[in-house]
C-alpha cells in the first residue's frame, strides 16, 4: 500500500553534517516561519505547495515512535490525504468548522541538525500551537522537518514530524494541521 | 432528586424518548448503577495482557478497574483501589506490575488475584480487627469475569445471565472477527486511540446505526474524497472508506439492520463484498483462509459483511476492518472512546496494514469523518438543554420491523429500529431494581 510504503525513510537522525552558510540557515528559519504562517492564515493551498510530491506529514501517537507502519499515528498523511483534508476544510458543509478553527503557531529553537542518507536537510524546532474553536486548546511539541531543494531553488518538505508532548492523551478532534 | 420507577418509565415511549435521558446528571448516575453496575461490559482483550503481571486499566461505568494477568494465566478484573487508604494502586495505562501489586503510599501488597500479601511492620496490627484473610483487606474483584475468544467482559453484579446469553445473536460478530484469522485468533495491535466526545454516551450508540445521517452529516468528507478520487482518476482504499457515506438514500434503504436483546445489534456492510476478490489484499486474505478451511468456508467468512456492530454498554466492533470502538461514559455530557485495532493472527501482513489505515483515516482524532459526527452530537447535547421541546423522535419505520426467533430485523435500512431497541433495553435495565445490588459493595440506590 502506497501510504504505508516502508521504504519511506522516517528517521530524523542525521548521518552526515550539513554545511550551510549563515544566510542559508536564515533561509531555513524563514521557510519554517512561512510554513506555519500559511496555516495560521488558513491559506492551505499555499501550504500544500510547500511540499515535495512524495512528502509525508506525521504526528506520532507514541513517544519515540519508530515508524508509522506498525502502530497507529495521530496523523500520517501523503499528498492525497493532505489534499482531502484541505478539500474538507474548504467545503461549505463542514459542520464542525462552523465557526472554523483558528490557530496561532509559535516556532522557535530552530536548529539545523544535518543530513539523512538521501541528503535531505534535517531541521529541528519547537512549536507552541494555540487553537480556538469554541474552546481554546494548547498543543506543543518538537518538530523535525526534512527538507529537499525544489526545482526553482527553494525548500520543499519531504517530512514533517510533530512529536506532541501529550501524544498519548485523550484528544478532542484534531481537524487542522499542527 | 429522587427518580421513581414511574418517573423513569415515563421517559421512554415506544416511539420517542424524553430529552432528559441525555441531559440529566441524576439519570446518568443511575445509569452507572443500573446499566453499568449490572451488564457485561467489555474490559479489554487478553492479548493486551500476555504475560504474568501485565495489566491494562480502564473503566466500567464510573469505576476504575484493572485487568491483570495472574500467575497461572487467569485474567482478573479488580477495582483500582488499595483497601488501606483507598489510593488507586496503579496509575492509568498499561504496564507490568511484577509478581504483586504494591501500593505507592504505605507499601501494602496484594497478589495478582487481589488477595492480601503483606503489610509492613505487621506486628502493629496485633490485637486489632485487621485480618488479611478478611475480604476488607484484599483488593475487591469485579463480581463476574468471562472471556469469549479473548474478549474479556466483566459484570459488577453477581447475578444475571452468563456472557453468551447476554450477547445473544451479536456474538456472531465477535466470531466473525476472529474467524477472519486463519488460526481463529486476534490480538490488539498498533496501539489505541482515545477520543473525547462532548456528548452523552447514548447519542453515539444511536448514531452507529443511523443510516439517515451519513450523506447529510458527512457531506464535507465524502465530497472531498470524491473530488480527490476524480482528480486522481482512481478510488484508492483511503478514499473509498470516506466515500461510502455519500451513497444515495436508496442504498441505505436496502441495508439490513438487526436488533437483539439487551440493546445489541449490527448493520449490514456498506462496502461491496465482491470487492474482496478484486483487490490484492482481500485476494491474499481469501487464499490464506481457503488453504485452512476450503473455499466455501473462506467465502462464508469473508462474505459476512457487516458495518458497525453494537454491543450495548461496551461499544462497537467493526469486523471487516478489525476495529473496536470501546465507549466509556465519563459524565452526562462527556464520553471517551477507546479505539482498538486488531491483528488477525496468521493473516497476510496487508490485512493489518488495511486495519491500521482504517484506524488512522476513520477512527483517529484527526479523522476527516468523525468531527462532523462529534459536532452534531454536541449540538444535540446543547439543543436538548433548551426549552424548545421535550421529546426526541424515534418514529422512522415504527411498526414495520419484523420479529425473528432471536431478535428483530428492519424491513427498511433507514428504520430507527436500533434506537428503539436500545431504549427498550435501557428501560428494562433502569426499571429492574431487583439485581442492582453490587456484590460486597453494599451500595443502595435511593
Amino acid at each position: 500500500m502506497l501510504l504505508l510504503d516502508r521504504n519511506f525513510d522516517v528517521s530524523v537522525t542525521p548521518v552526515s553534517p550539513a554545511a550551510l552558510s549563515a544566510d542559508e540557515t536564515r533561509g531555513v528559519e524563514q521557510f519554517l516561519f512561512q510554513e506555519v504562517q500559511y496555516l495560521d492564515d488558513r491559506d492551505f493551498d499555499a501550504w500544500l505547495a510547500l511540499w515535495d510530491e512524495d512528502g509525508r506529514y506525521w504526528v506520532p501517537r507514541f513517544e519515540r515512535q519508530a515508524n508509522p507502519f506498525e502502530q497507529v499515528s495521530l496523523f500520517w498523511e501523503d499528498k492525497m490525504l493532505r489534499e482531502v483534508r484541505v478539500k474538507r476544510l474548504n467545503n461549505a458543509r463542514n459542520w464542525s468548522q462552523q465557526p472554523p478553527t483558528r490557530c496561532s503557531h509559535l516556532v522557535g529553537n530552530v536548529a539545523v541538525k544535518g543530513l539523512d542518507s538521501a541528503g535531505h536537510l534535517i531541521v529541528r524546532s519547537s512549536v507552541h500551537h494555540t487553537e480556538w474553536r469554541g474552546e481554546q486548546r494548547h498543543l506543543a511539541g518538537t518538530v523535525h522537518h526534512k527538507l529537499v531543494r525544489g526545482a526553482e531553488g527553494g525548500w520543499r518538505i519531504r517530512l514533517k514530524r510533530v512529536d506532541l508532548v501529550n501524544c498519548d492523551s485523550v484528544f478532542a478532534n484534531l481537524e487542522v494541521f499542527i | 432528586m429522587t427518580l421513581s420507577n414511574e418517573a423513569l418509565a415515563e421517559l421512554v415511549r415506544p416511539d420517542s424518548v424524553n430529552k432528559r435521558v441525555y441531559t440529566d446528571p441524576d439519570i446518568f448516575s443511575l445509569e452507572m448503577k443500573r446499566i453499568y453496575g449490572k451488564a457485561w461490559i467489555y474490559v479489554g482483550h487478553e492479548s493486551q495482557v500476555p504475560n504474568t503481571g501485565d495489566y491494562h486499566t480502564t473503566r466500567i461505568g464510573d469505576q476504575d478497574v484493572i485487568m491483570v494477568r495472574s500467575t497461572g494465566g487467569a485474567v482478573h478484573v479488580l477495582y483500582n483501589r488499595c483497601p488501606h487508604k483507598g489510593a488507586k494502586l496503579l496509575a492509568d495505562g498499561d504496564g507490568n506490575t511484577g509478581k504483586f501489586f504494591r501500593c505507592p503510599y504505605h507499601a501494602w501488597t496484594y497478589k495478582l488475584d487481589g488477595k492480601s500479601l503483606a503489610v509492613p511492620l505487621k506486628n502493629a496490627m496485633e490485637g486489632t480487627c485487621y485480618d488479611p484473610a478478611h475480604p476488607d483487606f484484599s483488593m475487591r474483584k469485579v463480581a463476574r469475569v468471562e472471556s469469549y475468544r479473548g474478549f474479556v467482559f466483566a459484570s459488577q453484579s453477581a447475578e444475571g445471565p452468563d456472557l453468551r446469553s447476554f450477547l445473544g445473536g451479536v456474538i456472531s460478530s465477535i466470531d466473525n472477527m476472529c474467524d477472519r484469522s486463519p488460526v481463529g485468533e486476534v490480538e490488539v495491535a498498533g496501539g489505541v486511540f482515545r477520543v473525547l466526545q462532548p456528548s452523552n454516551w447514548k447519542v453515539f450508540y444511536e448514531n452507529l446505526h443511523d443510516t439517515m445521517h451519513a450523506r447529510v452529516t458527512h457531506e464535507s468528507s465524502f465530497q472531498a474524497a470524491r473530488d480527490e478520487a476524480a482528480a486522481l482518476g482512481e478510488m484508492p482504499f483511503e478514499l473509498l472508506i470516506m466515500d461510502g457515506n455519500g451513497e444515495p438514500y436508496e442504498f441505505w434503504e436496502k441495508l439490513e439492520l438487526r436488533a437483539y436483546d439487551n440493546g445489541h445489534g449490527y448493520m449490514e456492510g456498506i462496502f461491496d463484498p465482491a470487492a474482496a476478490t478484486r483487490d490484492p489484499v482481500s485476494r491474499a486474505h481469501f487464499e490464506s483462509l481457503s488453504s485452512v478451511h476450503g473455499e466455501a468456508r473462506a467465502r462464508e467468512i469473508l462474505g459476512m459483511n457487516r458495518h458497525n456492530t453494537i454491543i450495548y454498554g461496551s461499544g462497537s466492533p467493526h469486523t471487516v476492518f478489525q476495529q473496536f470502538r470501546v465507549i466509556r461514559p465519563i459524565a452526562v455530557n462527556r464520553t471517551m472512546v477507546e479505539i482498538q485495532t486488531f491483528r488477525l493472527k496468521g493473516a497476510p501482513d496487508g490485512v493489518f496494514d488495511r486495519a491500521l489505515t482504517y484506524a488512522n483515516v476513520i477512527n483517529s482524532p484527526s479523522s476527516n469523518v468523525m468531527p462532523d459526527d462529534v459536532e452534531v452530537y454536541k449540538r444535540c447535547q446543547e439543543g436538548n438543554l433548551t426549552d424548545g421541546g421535550d421529546w426526541v423522535s424515534l418514529h422512522r419505520y415504527m411498526g414495520t420491523d419484523k420479529v425473528l426467533p432471536d431478535g428483530m430485523v428492519s424491513t427498511n435500512g433507514t428504520s430507527e429500529l436500533p434506537m428503539r431497541n436500545q431504549f427498550k433495553a435501557w428501560r428494562q435495565y433502569m426499571l429492574d431494581t431487583g439485581s442492582e445490588h453490587i456484590q460486597g459493595a453494599g451500595r443502595a440506590v435511593a
